[in-house]
């Protein structure tokens, strides 16, 4: 039980670490995630939301319905511990 | 060789996250106790966020709030601020973490009413003698 768990996570390990040579270097402004999508939003979200944080301006405007429906995700998760938790009268 | 370790260097952070992720790998699968698998569980999302919340990082960069003036007159130099995305989404996967971890314990608890105890191979052992 125990071996052959420490070796499946030795090898995914060492994938993992071999996949990390694909990375972009850490800070790197011109790495892909920092220079698609995000460019936009600092840029012009100020203008467009009038919100000074940019974080809460793509979490409260441009991705109000997930932030929206992130409260039926808290609401199930509250239902499931409700009904599994909940003693029966009968016994 | 010296390659290798300059490479190291660069992007040592996710070398930081992948250690992490298989700590809690390896509690996920080796561990019998269901706490220390839901323990594990936690480790591992908490590297996967540390993860995306590092791809944002640039060198020099500040945080990600503006001064108003200056932005909507379009005065924001973008490689001066951190990227704000994959905070935003980290946030999401926070929430859903949370309410992952409540529904297990809830469950946990729910096993340990009916069996008496929360390891693996006693709850199966029960279950077979039943």
């Amino acid at each position: 039980m125990k071996l052959p768990a420490l070796l499946a996570t030795l090898v995914t390990g060492a994938l993992l670490l071999y996949g990390t040579a694909d990375f972009a270097v850490w800070g790197d402004p011109k790495s892909p995630p920092n220079s698609n999508i995000s460019v936009h939003y600092v840029e012009q979200a100020v203008k467009e939301t009038h919100v000074p944080n940019i974080v809460t301006a793509i979490l409260g405007d441009y991705r109000g319905y997930d932030t929206m429906f992130e409260l039926v995700v808290i609401y199930c998760a509250g239902m499931a511990v409700m009904g599994i938790l909940r003693r029966r009268e009968d016994s | 060789m010296e390659g290798i370790v300059a490479e190291i260097m660069a992007k040592y952070n996710y070398w930081i996250y992948v250690v992490l992720m298989m700590i809690g790998f390896y509690a996920m699968i080796g561990k019998r106790n269901l706490v220390k698998k839901l323990l594990g569980m936690n480790i591992f999302q908490t590297s996967i966020i540390l993860f995306f919340v590092s791809t944002g990082a640039k060198k020099g960069g500040s945080i990600p709030i503006l001064d108003k003036q200056a932005a909507l007159q379009g005065a924001v130099d973008v490689n001066l601020v951190v990227n704000p995305l994959p905070h935003v989404l980290m946030l999401t996967a926070i929430v859903v973490g949370v309410s992952v971890t409540g529904v297990a314990l809830a469950v946990m608890l729910r096993i340990y009413r009916k069996y008496g105890t929360l390891e693996e191979d006693e709850i199966l052992h029960k279950i077979e003698t039943e």
